[in-house]
């Protein structure tokens, strides 16, 4: 019997995604489809930092109905719909997916998994620092000299990030940089917050974990800054590494990425 | 309020002896020494005046010190940063009831850290200076009539008689915009980086408040209700912030404001240095406040102390 052709559907393309990945199954994750049915014929690909409403909006209108985003639809690290029953943003979102034939794939611990890290190595490339990582580590930094409010002041600007916030001196000598992209969690911050960096960059980390202790650091006459770019901000560039990565072997359908917008806005 | 204080000794006069010491402060009548305060009778002041039951389990215990240590002056402050300590050293203070950790995790877990550098400092220089650290986050939150800190910061934001009879969490405020709300803050918590999500011209008037970190739920669940504004101190960016980017982005008529987690509550520690100073009269209490921990590149500030 002739092999059917027909569209290809969300199902098949994650497990290309997957299986290009070279990223071990875990037993334990978030990576899932969260929204859509997985036998949906797929007319595009849109990465996204997060699956936001607008995000999601953009994507549809583009005619891209499969959704690889880093940070879930459902507002929970694991896209739990615990106590969202009723919700009306949640029936509104969710009808918004279905009407649109939407498939939402949470893509961020195999895209961490795969060797080299994919998010690192697109934030890397995007802030133009592929050349000053240390060898044998995706996410160590060498740049040329700079200080603490220049570094702040460029990833701003590259990021597009009005609401970057930083611990330390803003005068601080800095060379070596480490990224914990998206999270960091108390371990490893600290960890590598004693390593000789001189500056960690991440997303967010909690104001009493990483926070309370580079300022501790700081106070005892370590020389050490700490920037919070903003979970979205510290990996949107990330997901646009990965469409371009999803291009090179998937031709049946457009791939894109979504930017997101700035999350917030403050007050000068 | 003179009336009420004489009122508390006379519920501790009642009961444990370290009660006794405050219905007869300092002299010891049987052998006419002084009887020194120890962090133990400022504790039984607390947990007989705090208005609510005193619940184990929680992280409110002693971080450093002991109770039977002499008390010479109290701090009250946010967190025991390494300048918090400082300050409370320099002033002579040793007793430093925190809100928030000392070691870096709400629980102040230290199995992790037993070979960490810092950890060895700040540990060293909390013994050198003879500080007891006494955390003291769930039973603030639990005070009544008032949650501590929702007090506290109602006071610092001049809210006190905007507080809804019902939800003592909201305040119907004087119409304002999201922009006019963000503008008072950073005037009155001296705020450079607060953060907010929707529209700067929302109308506002209704504003519901969880001071600290706030998770998706119940945060998702205050945004629901009534208020048109939810304030925090802090949120994960894929939850709580993701729900509010979402409700702006279907057109909802509400907005989140970040305030910063030491930012938004700080002040509910000067009212805990109020409350105390009423229990305790035999030594100094001060608030210790603390910087804001971050800045932004159109405003550079290095403010952290670097001498030990």
């Amino acid at each position: 019997m002739a092999e059917r052709t027909g569209p290809i559907t969300a199902l098949q393309l994650i497990a290309r995604i997957l299986e290009k990945s070279g990223a071990p199954n875990r037993s334990q994750t978030i990576d899932h489809v969260s929204a859509g049915d997985p036998t949906t014929p797929i007319t595009g690909i849109a990465t996204m930092a997060i699956a936001s409403l607008e995000c999601l909006k953009r994507a549809a209108a583009g005619g891209r109905n499969l959704i690889l985003a880093y940070d879930p639809a459902f507002w929970s690290g694991n896209d739990s719909f615990d106590h969202l029953e009723g919700d009306s943003l949640f029936l509104e979102k969710r009808d918004f997916i279905r009407a649109h034939n939407l498939v939402c794939f949470n893509w961020h611990d195999h895209w961490r998994d795969r060797v080299p890290d994919g998010m690192a190595t697109g934030m890397a490339a995007a802030l133009g620092w592929a050349s000053y990582q240390v060898a044998g580590n995706a996410s160590l930094f060498r740049l040329p000299q700079t200080t603490l409010l220049d570094l702040a002041r460029d990833l701003q600007t590259r990021l597009n990030d009005p609401t970057i916030r930083v611990v330390g001196d803003p005068k601080l000598a800095v060379r070596n940089v480490a990224a914990l992209w998206g999270t960091a969690a108390q371990m490893p911050a600290i960890q590598l917050l004693n390593t000789p960096i001189d500056v960690l960059v991440t997303g967010y980390a909690r104001e009493w974990e990483a926070v309370e202790y580079a300022q501790d650091m700081i106070a005892a006459g370590e020389k050490k800054g700490l920037i919070l770019l903003g979970e979205a901000a510290s990996v949107d560039l990330g997901m646009k590494y990965c469409a371009e990565w999803i291009a090179t072997f998937v031709d049946e359908v457009p791939v894109e990425f979504v930017p997101s917008r700035p999350v917030y806005w403050g007050i000068g | 309020m003179p009336g009420r204080t004489f009122s508390r000794r006379a519920v501790l006069a009642s009961g444990t002896s370290a009660a006794m010491a405050v219905a007869t402060p300092i002299i010891s009548p049987a052998f006419g020494q002084t009887k020194a305060l120890t962090a133990a009778d400022v504790l039984a002041r607390m947990r007989v005046n705090i208005g609510t039951e005193w619940r184990e389990g929680g992280v409110d215990r002693f971080i450093a010190g002991s109770a039977d240590m002499p008390v010479r002056g109290i701090a009250t402050t946010m967190m025991a940063t390494f300048d918090a300590l400082k300050a409370a050293a320099a002033q002579n203070l040793n007793l430093v009831i925190t809100h928030e950790p000392t070691y870096w995790s709400h629980q102040d877990r230290l199995d992790q850290l037993q070979d960490d550098p810092l950890y060895k400092k700040k540990l060293a220089f909390i013994q050198a200076h003879g500080l007891i650290v006494y955390h003291f986050h769930d039973h603030w939150h639990a005070k009544r009539p008032v949650d501590g800190i929702n007090d506290g910061m109602a006071r610092k934001m001049g809210w006190t008689g905007y507080r809804d009879t019902t939800n003592g969490r909201q305040y119907n405020l004087p119409a304002t915009t999201l922009a006019g709300l963000m503008r008072s803050f950073q005037s009155r918590l001296k705020d450079r980086t607060l953060r907010a999500v929707g529209d700067p011209a929302l109308a506002v008037r209704k504003v519901v408040t969880s001071w600290g970190f706030s998770s998706n739920f119940p945060g998702i669940t205050f945004l629901k209700g009534d208020a048109d504004v939810l304030v925090v101190g802090e949120a994960q960016d894929w939850d709580l912030v993701a729900y509010a980017q979402d409700l702006a982005g279907a057109g909802r008529k509400k907005g989140l404001v970040l305030l910063g987690h030491v930012l938004s509550e700080q002040w509910g520690m000067d009212a805990c240095a109020d409350w105390l100073a009423q229990l305790v009269k035999e030594v100094p209490v001060r608030f210790l406040p603390l910087i804001e921990p971050y800045w932004n590149p159109s405003r550079p500030v290095f403010e952290i102390n670097t001498r030990i």
